[in-house]
């Protein structure tokens, strides 16, 4: 987020899209319903009737993957109305011209034809969203698992410059993290093109730096994504793979093909609390410490790095996450003798800029968001105030282009997969949760009453959901979140598991893969 | 007897809600919201309220597998490190260091991922680290 | 970090008369441990900056010194019934505020509690209509804005003013309270006098699991229903609500319809509850409508 949870609050329009916050972030929602009760204006698009569209002032439902469309739109409206912050634009960003070029194309009727949202609506959100500042734009997932995902945060990002929105309090562009440690996973480095604080490896100048730290030479070759690595995997290039708290077998897009590419691997080693439906594949499984067991920081969606206290030993053998590694970098020839993970930070804090003003001391229990970078700094709550991080904000000329799936006569429906409120992620953690498990004891199918009518299905019974990948059978639940033609499956049940279904076709870049948008016919099981 | 309130964060998503685990004579038996905490102010959602439960589950892993005649089989650290540091070796001397992956994770502390692509780039000698945060 | 603190501490801190009850506290908490009077004494202590639970015993006295009270309300007796559970020969000090002692009367009333293994001291702070001429510490910001105002039910208000809406509004304002619902259960799991092991909210044959905003209105009625005889109105629930419903003003009106039927004052005192049918003897005796 560029900007803070408790300042969301303060905001004159909050536009929620891609993100289906009650369930997912419910703590972040909270603080829309206050805004929202203080007299904010609320914006929400999404493809399903989600609980946050009945306090909406104005809420749409797009058609699956159209967002950029949409999202164009809306600036063509506010461009044309003049509703934009030309100061701001003039002093703090660049690319402007070729930008409102492309948005030219976006006019009202052409975008309803795409996004299935009526001209008049699609004004309103514009109007609402330009004429109410601060606005603060929230998405989540819903914004970034497409082909487009990257287009589609850049447009986010033209729009809120387009509006003077960002370097502001209560405004900003705001991603949702969906992990607890999302954020702090990328600010460590955990991404094969860059080290801590996001320094590129390939820079020679990182490089020696980290070579001189480590005491050890190191690749300055970019490496292989998650993506990459399971097509590496089928290729016979990569021969194994280390995975740390993480269940891939469940969360890949396609897992009838990363079944193949686990096939294939001379050596699987897992780390993790639980006997995961990858671990289970595994060579080799270390026992790992859960939250409660170990001390350490974690870093949330809003940048704000915040300490993990040990509560208990951890069960059985168990060994934290850290003290794993450890052993297994001695073992290997590298020796790693930490005493605790105050020595971990207090390494990180050397070599990460973001983090070097930073302790534990200081951390306290309110945390602190980064950048913090001496230890007089009191953190950063929301960013970009004087100028961008690169100098000035880049506009962005994005064309609308269709999900790599669109339905056809085989494949008549559309699917979306995400999360529903009591379970998290792939079920690991939540589904032996006894209070969860009551709530949601196995996946489901949520299909619009029509369609139901249709296929002759009533609440409850089984339907076989097939795409060109894989097919399930899963309990349909008749419901008005979705509209007809639309299918949405939660993707935390093993049994009837989503990612048989969804598509691995993936984002140019970002390597995200489309999760969100398929094609799937649907028929009642025999 | 001994009971005790250790404040924490809460692990089901990246909202970060500061949390009160409740331990008594050295179990965990609750978790509570923490009331001044500038993320949630002293609320929490359903999984927050239960974090604890999947702690105390006893389907939790207690000891280290290895796999042998084909089957998952408990083992102590010593051997299951040592045996995997020995493949680890061997496949890097016979199809180099970028031959081997890592994932880190969304889930696990900031100084473990630290050390999770430390071990890949400075211990392995790849930058084939990456993690699941996009799915 | 000291800043802070004193933002915790200050209406207390202030006057001669709050600073000596500070120590008072801590010289009365010291002597039943040391005396043995009580095996472990449950109050606050500040802990980076802020006050957080804490059980002081005897094998640390100076400890003591760190007893403190502030504006954060934790359900302490919930937390001694938790205790009482695993220990129940455990004599248990504790730092009560007025609502504290209403819900420890109901705990006693529905044996979740032994009294004659408690000990506390009483701090002066409330702002209940169970109790006159008291103040209350809330942590909160103001709850209510223009919207909530317009549309759903203002926190501060009381029961009389939220029956002078016509029926048709007030049921309007009630399902805009409840849809913003997230079902994290919080009302129940913080709330002093909800013990049971069963809990009719999960009951799947009464509220249909598995979406949110829970079913409306029948979850948050279930709920009003059972808190008829036990509520004692401490506000916790509505302080634990993520979605800021005005919960505490739904079962002060099912309290009052307890008072009027029952005579029932709820926490009270430790007088068996109507709704008591433990045993042999009922005690549900409607007054005559």
């Amino acid at each position: 987020m560029t900007n803070s949870i408790a300042e969301i609050e303060d905001a004159a329009c909050i536009f929620v899209i891609g993100s289906n916050t009650t369930a997912c972030h419910p703590l972040i929602a909270r603080r829309i319903f206050r805004a929202k009760e203080k007299g904010a204006k609320l914006v929400v698009a999404d493809p399903r009737h989600i609980q946050l569209s009945r306090f909406a002032d104005i809420a749409v439902t797009q058609r699956l993957g159209s967002d950029v469309a949409l999202l164009n739109g809306m600036m063509h409206i506010i461009i044309k109305n003049g509703w934009h912050d030309t100061a701001y634009i003039e002093e703090r960003t660049e690319e402007f011209d070729g930008f409102k070029t492309a948005i030219d194309n976006y006019a009202p009727d052409k975008v309803e034809a795409i996004t299935g949202i009526a001209q008049a609506d699609l004004e309103k959100m514009a109007e609402l969203y330009a004429t109410n500042s601060p606005a603060a734009l929230l998405y989540a997932m819903g914004i970034t698992q497409h082909t487009t995902g990257v287009d589609n945060v850049k447009s986010c990002c033209n729009l809120a410059m387009l509006c003077g929105n960002v370097g502001v309090r209560s405004g900003g562009v705001n991603p949702l993290r969906g992990q607890n440690n999302v954020q702090g996973a990328c600010d460590m480095g955990g991404l094969p093109n860059v080290f801590p604080a996001y320094q590129p490896v390939a820079v020679e100048a990182n490089n020696e730096k980290f070579a001189k730290a480590w005491g050890k030479e190191l690749p300055d070759q970019i490496g292989y994504t998650i993506t990459d690595m399971i097509q590496a995997m089928i290729d016979g290039k990569l021969k194994a793979l280390f995975v740390i708290g993480e269940n891939p077998k469940m969360s890949d897009p396609d897992q009838n093909h990363l079944e193949k590419a686990l096939e294939k691997l001379d050596l699987l080693i897992c780390q993790d609390i639980f006997l995961t439906e990858t671990a289970e594949r595994a060579d080799v499984v270390f026992a790992a410490a859960s939250v409660a067991e170990k001390d350490g920081t974690f870093t949330n969606t809003e940048r704000r790095c915040m300490k993990v206290n040990k509560a208990i030993d951890p069960v059985g053998d168990a060994l934290s996450d850290w003290e794993i590694i450890s052993k297994l970098s001695t073992a290997m020839g590298y020796e790693m003798n930490y005493e605790g993970p105050e020595e971990i930070f207090k390494e990180i804090t050397t070599v990460t800029p973001s983090y070097a003003g930073m302790t534990y001391e200081r951390l306290g229990l309110d945390g602190l968001q980064w950048p913090c970078p001496n230890t007089e700094h009191p953190g950063t709550q929301f960013l970009h105030k004087d100028q961008f991080t690169r100098g000035k904000g880049l506009f962005h000329a994005i064309e609308y282009l269709d999900p790599a799936e669109m339905p056809d006569d085989e494949y008549p429906y559309f699917l979306t997969t995400g999360r529903m409120f009591a379970h998290y992620h792939t079920g690991t953690m939540s589904r032996v949760s006894p209070h969860l498990d009551i709530e949601q004891k196995t996946g489901y199918v949520e299909i619009h009453p029509e369609d139901a009518d249709k296929l002759a299905v009533i609440d409850g019974d089984t339907v076989n959901l097939a795409t060109r990948r894989g097919e399930i059978q899963v309990p349909a639940r008749i419901s008005n979140l979705v509209k007809p033609g639309l299918l949405f499956v939660p993707f935390h049940f093993a049994e009837n598991a989503a990612n048989i279904l969804t598509n691995s076709a993936f984002d140019p870049i970002a390597k995200i893969p489309e999760y969100k948008v398929c094609a799937v016919k649907i028929e009642k099981a025999a | 007897m001994d009971y005790k309130m250790i404040p924490s964060v809460c692990s089901y998503c990246g909202t970060g809600c500061g949390v009160l685990f409740q331990v008594m004579d050295g179990k965990l038996t609750g978790t509570m919201p923490m009331k001044t905490h500038p993320v949630n102010e002293g609320k929490l959602c359903i999984k927050g309220w239960n974090l604890h439960e999947h702690v105390v589950s006893d389907k939790r892993l207690q000891t280290p597998l290895l796999k042998k005649d084909g089957q998952l089989q408990e083992a102590t650290w010593d051997q299951a490190i040592q045996t995997t540091a020995g493949k680890l070796k061997a496949i890097i001397k016979d199809h180099g260091p970028d031959s081997v992956g890592v994932l880190a994770s969304a889930k696990i502390t900031n100084e473990e991922n630290y050390l999770a692509q430390k071990f890949a780039r400075a211990v392995i000698g790849t930058n084939n680290v990456d993690h699941c945060a996009r799915l | 970090m000291e800043e802070q603190m004193k933002e915790w501490l200050e209406p207390y801190s202030t006057t001669d008369y709050k600073t000596s009850t500070f120590e008072t506290m801590q010289e009365q908490a010291k002597e039943w441990l040391d005396q043995g009077k009580v095996d472990l004494f449950l109050g606050y202590k500040m802990v980076q900056g802020h006050p957080l639970p804490h059980f002081f015993k005897k094998d640390n006295l100076d400890e003591v010194d760190d007893l403190i009270f502030g504006q954060a309300r934790y359900s302490l007796e919930k937390i001694a019934t938790k205790i009482a559970a695993e220990h129940p020969e455990m004599k248990i000090g504790l730092l009560v505020r007025d609502c504290n002692q209403r819900a420890l009367n109901v705990l006693y009333v529905w044996n979740q509690l032994n009294p004659d293994n408690m000990e506390t001291i009483n701090v002066n702070c409330c702002p209940s209509k169970l109790k006159k001429h008291a103040d209350c510490s809330y942590l909160e910001p103001e709850k209510y804005g223009s919207y909530k105002k317009m549309v759903g039910i203002d926190n501060n208000m009381e029961v009389e003013a939220a029956e002078e809406f016509s029926q048709e509004e007030r049921y309007n304002r009630w399902l805009y309270e409840f849809q913003k619902c997230l079902k994290c259960y919080g009302c129940r799991d913080i709330c002093p006098v909800c013990f049971c092991k069963e809990c009719s909210l999960e009951h799947p044959d009464l509220i249909a699991t598995g979406s949110i905003p829970p079913e409306v209105p029948i979850f948050h009625l279930v709920r009003a229903v059972h808190m008829g005889g036990r509520c004692i109105d401490c506000g916790l629930c509505e302080d634990a609500c993520p979605s800021d419903i005005p919960l505490r003003l739904l079962y002060r009106k099912v309290s009052e319809t307890v008072e009027d039927v029952f005579g029932y004052k709820t926490g009270t005192h430790t007088d068996q509850s109507p709704f008591n049918l433990l045993g042999d003897e009922v005690t549900l005796e409607p007054k005559p409508l």
